[in-house]
């Protein structure tokens, strides 16, 4: 008995670097197909446009108010700081290159995979427990072309507006939250922030959000497609969709910066 | 893909050596059947022996562990998803549960199957859609949504869904299950209709022994995972086979 405990425990790791493995390949073979989708150039725009009401007009509330509470505290944080140095001023240079960079992609991506990645699972997912999927599959008709195509292409073209969004409305709040707040003059703000702040930052946030876009997609698709055992399988799903996407958003997110930073490096504003 | 011009006198749809297995559970033994063009087969047999899984194979939703089937002369076995695709467009299904799409309308599930295979002339679809929902008796229900319909209703427009694009072959999963005997009636006219004026060859997964006699040209019992009996309903009803009349009569030997 014990022996069996600790072989069981030995092999731990093991099954679970298999089950990455296992998990990898099926990522990667759910990618092929999407490219085969891609390829065949059946795009379904009406589905497209769908997908983008629901995944880039539905999610702006929660992207707003994230990207605005997010700018507004880490304004109020830094203040306090820099004030104890003398450079209250020069918050917004801080404030604009973290909204572009880092905070407005990052928890837009975050807020995005807690309520698209978790539709798509469960709606995917009930699809696949009710014999929808197989209904499709019946009719001659790929679920990933279907169903993953348009909400990919959505994705790819809500994600970067609602960073952009995102990033807005953080500065706005920050804007707040300086000149109205602690009453730092307003031309000093826009002043830092436009002395900062480049294209190149814009242009980082956004490709960031691009490949959130297709992390969140391709993991909550794969969720939804291999959903089984019914409601409850659906609910597992959902919750790994949202889990795993959030994880693989966050480690993604280091490599992303530092590989990036090659190409946009920080500190070369004019 | 192994391929054979198909001809009149092959069968539509050939299986060899089927196997399958569920888990630990062998559901398919090395099961054998041909199904005839332009037949109605009925396949009968005691629930959880593998009906629907077989109907599944016909249609390549799911792969056998070994085994063949060949479709109007084309090898299903070993293809890949997107390839299976021509052949599925030969064949109709209905499921067990009707597996309506729940996001659309009764009449954007019925009309599915034509956009999907590139019809976009708007009055055809609608023209067809109205007559597969007219033969299911349903063409007033077109604006509602699944979540709506009883689920005879959903039943029957997931027949409808299957007929539209007119199929050389639909495979039926309990088409008349918890329906009752007047729509039943209509749904069985209807295979029949099918089968005189298209030449629909229709294979029907069925508990209901009374449809079985009305409208089967052969009929196939399923038993422990293989074909355990096969010839026509007269053939059936004299059959000497105690597990036979058993099924027939719905005799389970309990007593209370």
């Amino acid at each position: 008995m014990v022996r069996t405990c600790l072989m069981d425990l030995l092999c731990l790791p093991g099954r679970l670097f298999l089950n990455f493995l296992i998990y990898m390949g099926q990522l990667a073979a759910l990618l092929r197909e999407l490219g085969i989708a891609i390829k065949s150039g059946v795009w379904r725009m009406r589905l497209v446009a769908h997908q983008i009401v629901s995944i880039g007009y539905g999610s702006q509330v929660v992207v707003v108010v994230t990207g605005a509470f997010t700018g507004a505290v880490f304004t109020a944080q830094t203040y306090f700081k820099f004030k104890d140095f003398g450079v209250e001023t020069g918050v917004g240079a801080i404030v604009s290159v973290a909204m572009c960079r880092e905070l407005g992609p990052v928890l837009a991506g975050l807020m995005v995979t807690g309520r698209v990645g978790a539709a798509m699972a469960a709606e995917i997912g009930t699809m696949k427990v009710t014999e929808q999927i197989d209904a499709l599959r019946a009719l001659g008709v790929h679920p990933v072309d279907y169903l993953m195509l348009p909400r990919f292409f959505a994705m790819l073209i809500s994600m970067p507006l609602l960073i952009a969004e995102s990033i807005t409305f953080g500065l706005a709040a920050s804007y707040c939250v300086v000149v109205f707040g602690f009453g730092v003059p307003s031309a000093w703000f826009w002043q830092h922030v436009v002395e900062h702040t480049n294209e190149q930052d814009i242009i980082y946030g956004m490709i960031k959000g691009l490949i959130f876009g297709i992390l969140i997609t391709v993991i909550s698709c794969h969720q939804g497609l291999t959903a089984s055992d019914g409601a409850v399988g659906v609910g597992i799903g959902t919750t790994r969709a949202v889990v795993y996407s959030s994880l693989a958003l966050l480690i993604c997110n280091f490599f992303l910066s530092i590989l990036l930073n090659y190409f946009f490096p920080l500190g070369t504003a004019m | 893909m192994a391929q054979s011009p198909p001809n009149s006198s092959s069968p539509f749809i050939s299986v060899r050596g089927l196997t399958r297995k569920i888990g630990w559970q062998e559901i398919l033994r090395g099961l054998d059947l041909d199904v005839h063009r332009g037949e109605t087969l009925m396949l009968i047999g005691p629930s959880g022996e593998g009906k629907s899984v077989l109907l599944k194979h016909l249609i390549g939703l799911m792969k056998p562990d070994s085994g063949s089937i060949v479709v109007n002369g084309t090898n299903m076995t070993g293809l890949r998803e997107r390839q299976m695709a021509p052949i599925r467009k030969q064949i109709g299904i209905l499921f067990q549960n009707a597996a309506l799409f729940d996001s659309l309308t009764v009449e954007q599930n019925v009309g599915f199957p034509l956009v999907e295979s590139g019809i976009r002339d708007r009055k055809e679809i609608e023209q067809r859609v109205h007559e597969a929902l007219e033969v299911v008796e349903l063409a007033q229900h077109k604006d509602k949504m699944p979540v709506n319909l009883s689920g005879g209703m959903r039943k029957r427009v997931g027949i409808a869904r299957a007929i539209v694009p007119r199929p050389q072959c639909v495979l039926y999963d309990e088409p008349t299950a918890g329906l009752d005997p007047i729509v039943s009636d209509v749904i069985d006219q209807m295979i029949l209709r099918l089968q005189k004026r298209y030449g629909v060859t229709s294979i029907v997964v069925t508990h209901d022994m009374k449809s079985v006699f009305k409208i089967a040209n052969r009929v196939a019992m399923l038993k422990r995972g293989v074909i355990h009996f096969l010839g026509t309903p007269e053939e059936l009803r004299n059959s000497p086979d105690p597990e036979v009349q058993d099924f027939i009569e719905g005799r389970s030997g309990v007593t209370g």
